[in-house]
């Protein structure tokens, strides 16, 4: 029979949820009937903690005195946005330090988190009702207004694999790829991934509920390069890169251990995110999805040494996470994560945890992302339009 | 095999033809990587010594007879593990076995398979890897 969202809280609230992992739910499908498994467990969590390069923060520094509307503001040396009125800003995660370009946006929004002292410079033209024309001050966490997450773009929905077919050395934000095909390296918890257990998004919308950097927090929108026309494989899992989700969260609220600013190797900062999003098993449609195990989950590898990285192969998760890959040349190529799937399942457990405490709840989305939308290249032109 | 080793002489010693006598009589082939030493106030030198390990010893014995102060250079991979986040990008690029991820998906590093090569230095996105200066041990 199937569920709905009210009824699955009514459980929460009366203690009787049955909550799992969506690792554990795709073992429990191997032994068990879909329609059975369906009836006895309500929410499936799926995690993830990777790099999200599409990620930042709105700060809100309070007035000062008298009045400045900020220009040209930096934190610890990082440029912010300056275009939002007088005292409010953006930092974007992969924004870099103009002193130091292993320091960006997202150690500037860590050291936010943590409590610590930030330098804030700010310019302003010096207007009647702001006449203040430079500050140079600290804010910490508490010193701020608001100050939450807002990230354009991200948990990937089947991230592809990385690896170079050139002579030297590519670093990468897929990391350092070594030369004449000697290794891949993939960005993804597999079958534990969020939009791979929910393929069509037919749970997860605005409004959306979900665990965001160790707090509560928000699906605002899809994602930025939301694509619903790749290729999918029987059980509708998209091969190449789909879709993508825009959140939002309480900076305030979360901690370091599950937001982390990350530096790589001539590429620049970027920052790993901890996201997880509770899934509510429905119907055994909705099981079907969240039985999803790696095997069954094939991406792309694409090169990375040459123009539009064009695939060289595909395989499945399971493959990927074996250690090794065998080409069609029959080379055996060493395989690597690069986000981490030990935090992915703290954060799953951490959220099973919150939900049999109570102390969350599933909430319907208000409204359902697009279903035919894809990734327009930004193609050169002459003039505009007069 | 290759061992480094700072030197560090009196200003007697300074006086001495120390390097000509380890060749001649210890059978090591010497490189000097670095010599800071002037007659009359002492000074070190970082050498370089091949030959056999009981060659090596020999020297050494030799060295700190005659009252060279004698400390090997030693060049080690630094791993601030407390900071780790488990990504296991480090393990893209580590062919000596030295990092590798468990079945539970936890980064393990043994120190005793790492050949320095400092791959790792660049792939950790925490920045977590470092090649220690040559230090005396």
């Amino acid at each position: 029979m199937a569920k709905t969202v009210a009824q699955i809280n009514e459980k929460i609230n009366k203690g009787t949820v049955v909550v799992v992992s969506a690792e554990d739910f795709s073992a429990m499908a191997k032994e068990k009937d879909l329609k059975e498994l369906s009836e006895e467990v309500d929410i499936v969590t799926t995690a993830t903690f990777g790099p999200m390069c599409s990620s930042g923060a709105i700060i809100n520094f309070g007035h000062w005195s008298p009045g400045i509307r900020m220009e040209e503001i930096t934190l610890n040396g990082v440029n912010a946005y300056e275009g939002l009125a007088a005292v409010d800003t953006y930092i974007g995660a992969t924004s870099e330090s103009k002193f130091d370009a292993r320091y960006g946006g997202a150690n500037v929004i860590e050291e936010l988190i943590d409590g610590k002292d930030v330098r804030l410079h700010a310019r302003g033209k010096g207007t009647d009702c702001y006449p203040t024309k430079e500050i140079d001050t600290y804010i910490n966490k508490d010193t701020i207004n608001e100050f939450y997450l807002f990230n354009p773009r991200n948990a990937y929905q089947n991230y592809a694999a990385a690896t170079n077919s050139t002579n030297r050395i590519k670093y990468t934000y897929m990391g350092s790829l070594l030369p004449r095909f000697s290794n891949i390296t993939y960005s993804t918890s597999g079958e534990l991934s969020p939009l791979l257990n929910d393929p069509y998004l037919r749970t997860i919308g605005l409004g959306t509920r979900i665990f965001l950097g160790g707090t509560e927090g928000y699906v605002v929108w899809n994602g930025t390069q939301f694509n619903t026309r790749r290729e999918r494989t029987a059980e509708g899992i998209p091969t190449l890169p789909g879709a993508t989700l825009a959140v939002i969260g309480d900076a305030k609220q979360m901690s370091r251990e599950y937001i982390r600013s990350a530096y790589y190797e001539k590429y620049g900062v970027s920052m790993f995110v901890g996201i997880g999003i509770p899934i509510p098993v429905l119907d055994e449609k909705m099981a079907a999805h969240l039985a999803i195990s790696n095997e069954k989950i094939i991406t792309n590898i694409l090169d990375y040494g040459q123009d539009g990285h064009p695939s060289v192969a595909t395989c499945s998760y399971s493959q990927l996470a074996s250690g090794s890959v065998t080409l069609s040349d029959g080379k055996k190529v060493k395989t690597a994560p690069l986000s981490s799937l030990a935090k992915a399942r703290e954060i799953a457990e951490v959220l099973a945890s919150w939900i049999r405490e109570k102390r969350f709840f599933l909430s319907e989305p208000v409204h359902m992302f697009p279903t035919d939308s894809f990734v327009k290249p930004l193609v050169p032109r002459e003039g505009g339009e007069k | 095999m290759k061992k480094r080793y700072a030197l560090l002489f009196s200003p007697t010693l300074v006086e001495q033809p120390i390097v000509s006598k380890l060749a001649r009589s210890y059978d090591v082939d010497i490189n000097i990587l670095n010599a800071d030493v002037a007659s009359g106030r002492g000074g070190k030198l970082i050498v370089e010594l091949s030959g056999t390990e009981q060659d090596l010893d020999a020297s050494v014995i030799y060295l700190s007879e005659i009252g060279v102060i004698v400390s090997e250079m030693v060049k080690e991979l630094l791993f601030n593990q407390d900071e780790c986040i488990d990504c296991g990008a480090c393990t893209a690029v580590c062919s000596s076995g030295a990092l590798w991820m468990d079945a539970e998906a936890r980064l393990q590093f043994d120190v005793s398979h790492c050949v320095v090569c400092g791959l790792c230095v660049h792939a950790c996105p925490m920045c977590l890897f470092e090649v220690s200066h040559e230090r005396e041990a």
